[in-house]
């Protein structure tokens, strides 16, 4: 079964092409990691398979009932509480006050925010904190399929990781499917279970590759010899780190 | 988990009372404010002399003197009436066209020049105008009020709007809301930045431009018993209905506008480091 499926999609800002011919297909209970520099458009290329953006070009097919969307920067609404942010989603997804009041806490819980935290406002929460109230919101609204914008760039190592761990757990747990964007290679290797590459100038997936295992047993040891084997030897790879945005799109 | 439910209700309910009794609260700087300004009024008035400036315990005998004669009751509330809703007409007026054209950049642009064109004709000449237009009546003082202080809501609207978090926007079309309701729970929700500090002036100069329109009109009010006292050069019963017409503004600031703020930017108060907030 096909969660989401991209066929020859195609995109251009100003009548300059930034995505052109991406054909991708994500199965159901699969994640998908996106890789390539930064500036190749696969930002833009989640965003056209979300649905915010109007590709110029191809067609999207999505096979699932509900998606959620986690970005690069938290995108909390100043204005409200951690839990008014959840709650604010499920509002959008059509839930009932009273389920609302009982699923935030609920939520909350999966990603160890305390009853406290949720009574702050994001001025109030670091980084992580912040970033565990957007992974608590997507969450919330019980999707079958992901987003991921590339969401734990900013974060330093440590938090990073945890984030990772959180996100493995629940898409394991709730057999929910994604498109991970990242330009960590190490990143898209614990998290994924299929790495796709897109093109420096966004011509394309240039190929991709299939890890073994589930990323919740993928031990540290195996990602990072994978890792290590993929950029010494796979070609695919050579050029994911290697690029000056500024000549790109 | 229901007991932390109660848990968070309870800490949700006396968050609000310490924030309503820390409001009231407040009331103390602005008390020391008053006090520092009766203090140079007293000054002023022992340099020169009664005639020229009564004492501050004079003029509040004479406010008591005023506050006993209903007359004087009607006048301060017709200035009231006028005041409020020639600045409910301009809030209307200016909030709608500003987020019109926050979201359009092209009407913006347009917009600009008349707004800077409306900024540069002082009131006095739009009083003269209205005047001629509806003579000494209630419309020539909201019409006043609604061109001078329709600009400043325009660009706080409009600003609000078009400096607004786009990721925001994002993130609630990404979760599925439709452009209504992004623009009724993301988009206007943040021009409360810059709307409110330009409501607080548009508040402002409706009691300003009110008085001296009536003054001027000879329309009754407040303003009309200012140019009484001129006529009979009584400097205690002028200053008194300069402090009736302070006292009215302060009141409706401080009991409409100020609270519907405070309930709004609860967030930016949670921001403020502790010495700010007390």
């Amino acid at each position: 079964m096909t969660a989401l499926a991209l066929h020859g999609i195609g995109h251009a800002y100003l009548g300059r092409s930034v995505l052109d011919g991406i054909d991708l297909d994500v199965g159901t209970g699969e994640i998908v990691a996106l890789v390539g520099p930064s500036g190749c458009g696969k930002s833009t290329l989640v965003h056209i398979a979300a649905g915010l953006i109007d590709a110029r070009a191809g067609r999207v097919e999505r096979g699932y009932l509900r998606h959620a969307m986690i970005f690069q920067e938290p995108c909390l609404m100043p204005w409200a509480t951690a839990a008014g942010n959840i709650d604010y989603v499920l509002g959008l997804a059509g839930i009932p006050r009273r389920q609302r009041q009982s699923r935030v806490p609920e939520v909350a819980d999966q990603v160890a925010l305390d009853a406290e935290d949720l009574l702050k406002y994001p001025v109030e929460l670091s980084g992580g904190m912040k970033q565990r109230v957007t992974i608590a919101r997507a969450f919330a609204v019980q999707p079958d399929f992901i987003f991921f914008d590339e969401p734990f760039t900013a974060l330093d190592v440590a938090l990073r990781r945890r984030m990772q761990d959180l996100v493995i757990d629940i898409c394991s747990t709730s057999r929910v499917s994604g498109l991970f964007i990242t330009h960590d290679l190490h990143e898209a290797a614990r998290i994924a279970h299929r790495i796709a590459v897109v093109d420096t100038r966004g011509r394309g997936i240039l190929g991709e590759r299939t890890l073994t295992g589930d990323p919740r047993s993928r031990a540290d040891a195996t990602v990072f010899r994978w890792v290590q084997h993929a950029l010494a030897t796979d070609p695919l790879f050579h050029h994911v780190h290697d690029v000056d945005e500024r000549n790109t799109a | 988990m229901g007991e932390r439910l109660q848990t968070t209700f309870a800490a949700g309910l006396a968050d609000r009372a310490g924030r309503v009794l820390q409001f009231i609260w407040s009331a103390w700087a602005g008390l020391a404010a008053l006090c520092l300004l009766a203090a140079a009024w007293q000054a002023g008035h022992e340099a020169y002399g009664p005639f020229i400036l009564t004492s501050p315990l004079a003029t509040l005998a004479e406010i008591g003197n005023l506050a006993g004669d209903p007359e004087a009751w009607a006048l301060a509330i017709l200035t009231l009436q006028r005041a409020v809703s020639g600045f409910a007409l301009v809030t209307a007026t200016g909030v709608l066209l500003g987020v019109a054209a926050g979201y359009s950049p092209a009407t913006m642009r347009i917009a600009t020049p008349l707004i800077t064109v409306l900024l540069g004709v002082p009131p006095i000449a739009w009083i003269v105008l209205a005047m001629i237009w509806f003579g000494g009546s209630d419309a020539t003082v909201r019409t006043v009020i609604w061109i001078a202080a329709l600009p400043v809501v325009f660009m706080g609207a409009a600003r609000g709007i078009a400096t607004r978090d786009r990721g925001l926007d994002r993130m609630a079309e990404a979760f599925g809301a439709g452009p209504v309701r992004r623009f009724v729970t993301i988009g206007l929700r943040q021009t409360t930045t810059t709307l409110f500090p330009a409501l607080a002036l548009a508040l402002g100069t409706a009691f300003k431009v009110a008085v001296m329109a009536e003054l001027l009109a000879n329309a009754g009010g407040v303003g009309g018993a200012l140019a009484d006292a001129r006529i009979n050069l009584d400097i205690a019963q002028a200053l008194a209905w300069v402090v009736i017409a302070v006292g009215l503004l302060l009141i409706v600031e401080y009991s409409l506008v100020q609270p519907v703020k405070g309930e709004i930017d609860r967030w930016r108060h949670a921001a403020q480091p502790w010495g700010v907030k007390r």
